[in-house]
């Protein structure tokens, strides 16, 4: 009864509470919140770099690139690793494009893709077009169209190439060693160009990693009706002169197995890409696993990923001639889980695929980091490495299996797609002064 | 006369010291096998980066927080004067709780870390949805200490108390926000800044004021006196409450986060100050005229050498927040230093003064042998010393030879500076450094073995009468 009389209003079920408790608990909860809307939830809208990207190559990259290359391994074939591009409709542009030696022949509805050598601009479509050697279709003969080109192309050579006379090539002969010979004519590379009929293609990928094509002037979009995820206006990622991955398969030993062959039968479905025996991964699968690796391995214990606005770090992430640029907050927008890191007894990360750019640089590394670079404390991680299965490679590091495959396309990411590769830092291009400032020289615009 | 039920304390602290001398282990191994002979051990289940969550997880959580959790039960329903609000609700929530955390640290080897400093724990862990469980122990934890402190009989509320329920509620909501709330913002800086937010409120508003509260509440019982001002430790509680949460973001000072947040978090960095005198003067004021004490009872000698351990640590703190020192310090072993002084250097200490005490009064015998603890204080800090100053020193000098790189006025000569010394050449300069935090550990886990066997002695062991020892002594 006293009690309640007491405390008033906020009897019962605080009944033994004091009213200063009560006030410390709210008091708590206001301070807390106080500071967590101000330091957690209002940056992002304070600066907007906390979550648009860097360069509209990023955006690319990742939204739309990643999500179309897709990479596995073959048993056999000249190159171990496979590259595929998944391409649908308006996913990714592609551009038919001659050159001196390259000559592609159309029938007359698609010869608006192709750019010839001359054209001022780049031409690019997201139609499902490629090229293949000339066949003979109803209503498009390219093995005709193809001879009748290459003769064209032989006399155009003649008309270029006149024969030298008799006697000036006896006059010559003293000084024959420098006289030019008549050039041979070279051999033409002559493609066809032909629509797909389904709704989906298979092409082969180029295995390049950074300098993925990519065309910031100079070129035309010939769908222009047709929506993209990503903005088309500052430049596009495109595909060169694709053609489509074929395979055959075969046996060995009872075994199933499969291997790249332009000859081959194509591959039917996307199903068929993804699953046994193919088993292709995304990019972005890879570069998403990558990263699970690089949080349950603990590689973030000691290696930052941060370029800080110190002259140290932008020395020590540059190239010879140029220092990096800091990192932005925007370069990491795209990753599920962000290792800044708090310590480094490894060398920081970020500028890592621009020191690093090599595969087999990689493999030497994570099989024995103490062998590659000497005075290492780094543990090697050998299971990111299968047993050779035969038993017949003369390598000294074992074959790696997708999760180095995946940690390596994790790495690539890390300095590359800050700005389209026309831009890039490493080729000097510094927008934000980063020399100058290091250097003491930058004077900022009034 | 109250009956005090103390078998949650003891179900939330013998595990916890076993887990203690775990976690120095896996750390002591981590010296040798990851530093001093580099993956001499090698192998995916026991390289350094599968093995050091394991012992960060087993010291921060499985052995300081659990530990702080068992002392909690013991003086906050001592401080209330009524038992525990519900035994059965204390001993679940305890279950849960090891259930929960053995499972989800011990997997990290397996590949189940998640990925975010201090919050490595996994969602699931095969069929155990070891995060969802800690977090329903640690709910279960608040419930159970509000409710006793909502229904305790002595009216005045001791600071402890106040320490204790600031505790339940700001590791409540740091929790959840490291654990979960990191999803909810957007991927990229957002989660760094979360993480960091979570990070440094782990140590401020967690293990600090479970520190504190537990310091309070030990000293005076020890010592056997009265606090020397109450006044004074509801500043420091205040100015705790005020601060911590805006600092997260000293943690990546110079990185790539917006300036102005940097500049905020620099600013109550520099506030921290204030918290740190009011405990050290308020716990050094209490032992005024009694310093005899100190030397009698190794107990008070772990509390006030945790509080100058403190001092240290929360000197360090803001300094090291500042632009310039952060520029030297940062990234280097002096983080790893300064995490040690405060987790292991305070309140490790605190936690163990408070063992000494808690320990013949739930088991109702006297401690084993006052000798072995004594030698446990002597190795403790004989062990500790060379293992903070090597990080120290070694940190800053590593801080100092990258500064080396950016000497000079162009962009050729910071260069050249970097293939004069290159990245790896400073990590052969930690090496001497290395050997002296591998010596200073060794020490330190043998001190903490004998505290365990001393300990485990008290518990097991029937005591012996008084007079017995007496005459023991007097015999040879």
């Amino acid at each position: 009864m006293s009690d309640e009389q007491k405390h008033g209003w906020f009897s019962g079920f605080f009944h033994h509470i004091e009213l200063s408790a009560l006030i410390t608990i709210i008091g708590i909860i206001l301070l807390f919140s106080c500071a967590i809307v101000v330091t957690l939830l209002a940056p992002r809208y304070v600066d907007p770099t906390w979550t648009s990207p860097t360069s509209p190559y990023q955006v690319q990259m990742y939204e739309s690139v990643d999500h179309s290359l897709y990479i596995s391994k073959a048993q056999t074939g000249e190159s171990t690793l496979q590259f595929v591009n998944y391409l649908k409709k308006g996913s990714l542009f592609l551009a038919f494009r001659e050159s001196e030696t390259v000559r592609i022949i159309a029938p007359p509805a698609l010869q608006k893709y192709i750019t010839r050598v001359g054209d001022a601009k780049l031409k690019l479509t997201s139609n499902l077009l490629l090229l293949r050697k000339p066949q003979k279709a109803e209503t498009f003969d390219a093995v005709q169209a193809t001879a009748e080109l290459q003769k064209k192309l032989a006399t155009e050579w003649e008309e270029k190439h006149p024969k030298p006379a008799e006697e000036e090539k006896e006059k010559t002969e003293s000084v024959a060693q420098a006289t030019p010979q008549k050039p041979e004519m070279p051999r033409y590379e002559i493609w066809e160009l032909y629509e797909i009929p389904g709704s989906e293609m298979f092409v082969v990928g180029s295995s390049e990693n950074i300098l993925d094509s990519w065309v910031d002037a100079n070129y035309t979009i010939l769908d222009p009706e047709r929506q993209y995820p990503f903005p088309t206006d500052q430049g596009v990622v495109y595909i060169s002169n694709p053609h489509e991955y074929r395979i055959t398969e075969y046996a060995y030993n009872d075994q199933k197995m499969w291997r790249y062959d332009p000859e081959g039968k194509p591959i039917e479905k996307f199903a068929d890409l993804k699953n046994h025996p193919l088993g292709f991964l995304s990019r972005a699968e890879l570069i998403s696993l990558g990263e699970h690796i690089y949080a349950i391995e603990g590689c973030w214990y000691c290696h930052t990923d941060q370029t800080r606005t110190l002259v140290q770090d932008v020395v020590l992430n540059g190239s010879d001639s140029f220092p990096a640029p800091p990192s932005s907050a925007s370069e990491y927008i795209y990753q599920k889980i962000t290792f800044p890191g708090t310590r480094r007894i490894g060398p920081d990360l970020s500028r890592v695929a621009i020191k690093r750019p090599s595969r087999d640089w990689h493999k030497g590394h994570f099989w024995s980091p103490k062998t590659a670079s000497p005075g290492s404390i780094m543990p090697a991680f050998r299971h990111f490495f299968d047993e050779d299965p035969r038993g017949t490679s003369k390598n000294t590091v074992g074959i790696p299996n997708y999760h180095f495959e995946a940690i390596y396309q994790y790495l690539m990411t890390k300095g590359t797609r800050i700005t389209p590769p026309t831009q890039a830092w490493w080729l000097g291009q510094d927008p934000i002064h980063t020399k100058e400032i290091i250097e003491g020289e930058y004077i900022p615009p009034p | 006369m109250v009956k005090y039920e103390d078998l949650p304390v003891k179900l939330m602290l013998y595990p916890a010291i076993f887990f203690m001398i775990m976690g120095m282990t896996v750390g002591v191994f981590i010296a040798f096998n990851g530093f001093l002979f580099p993956d001499y051990f090698a192998g995916e289940y026991v390289h350094f980066g599968r093995v050091r969550p394991v012992h960060v997880g087993t010291v921060t959580l499985l052995w300081l927080l659990s530990a702080d959790i068992g002392l909690i039960y013991y003086f906050v329903p001592r401080l209330c004067g009524v038992p525990i609000w519900s035994k059965p609700i204390a001993c679940l929530s305890a279950g849960l709780w090891w259930l929960a955390l053995v499972i989800g640290v011990y997997s990290y080897p397996f590949g189940t870390n998640f990925g975010w400093e201090y919050a490595e724990l996994p969602n699931w862990v095969s069929i155990v949805p070891t995060k969802a469980i800690t977090t329903l122990a640690w709910v279960l934890v608040v419930i159970n200490i509000l409710m006793t402190i909502a229904t305790r009989k002595y009216e005045k509320m001791y600071v402890s108390l106040w320490y204790t329920m600031g505790t339940m509620i700001w590791t409540t909501f740091t929790f959840i926000t490291g654990s979960y709330g990191i999803n909810w913002v957007p991927e990229g800086i957002s989660r760094v800044n979360v993480s960091f937010f979570y990070v440094h409120n782990l140590v401020g508003l967690i293990f600090t004021p479970m520190g504190l509260a537990a310091a309070y509440y030990f000293l005076p019982k020890l010592a056997n006196t009265p606090i020397y001002s109450h006044k004074l430790s509801m500043v420091g509680f205040w100015s705790i409450a005020f601060v911590y949460a805006w600092i997260g973001s000293h943690h990546i000072i110079h990185g790539p986060v917006s300036q102005w947040l940097q500049t905020t978090s620099i600013v109550f960095s520099l506030w921290l100050f204030i918290p740190v005198w009011t405990v050290v003067t308020n716990l050094f004021a209490t032992l005024k005229d009694q310093w005899a004490q100190y030397s009698q009872s190794a107990p008070i000698r772990f509390l006030m050498m945790g509080n100058i351990f403190y001092l240290l640590t929360c000197i360090q703190g803001p300094l090291m927040a500042l632009r310039n020192i952060n520029e030297i310090t940062s990234k280097t072993d002096w983080v790893i230093g300064h995490s040690h002084i405060s987790l292991y250097g305070t309140f490790t200490f605190f936690a163990i003064a408070g063992i000494y005490q808690a320990i013949p009064v739930i088991t109702n015998k006297p401690l084993w042998s006052k000798r072995l603890a004594n030698w446990h204080f002597t190795l403790n800090m004989l062990g500790s010393v060379p293992f903070l100053l090597a990080l120290w020193v070694g940190g800053f000098w590593q801080g100092m030879l990258w500064s080396t790189w950016a000497n000079g006025t162009s962009y050729a000569t910071f260069h050249n500076n970097l293939t004069m010394m290159t990245f790896i050449d400073t990590i052969a300069e930690m090496h001497p450094f290395w050997v002296l935090r591998a010596v200073g550990g060794v020490i330190i886990l043998f001190a903490n073995i004998l505290f365990v066997v001393n300990i485990f002695n008290t518990i097991v062991l029937k005591p012996v009468p008084a007079m017995k020892r007496a005459e023991a002594k007097v015999t040879p």
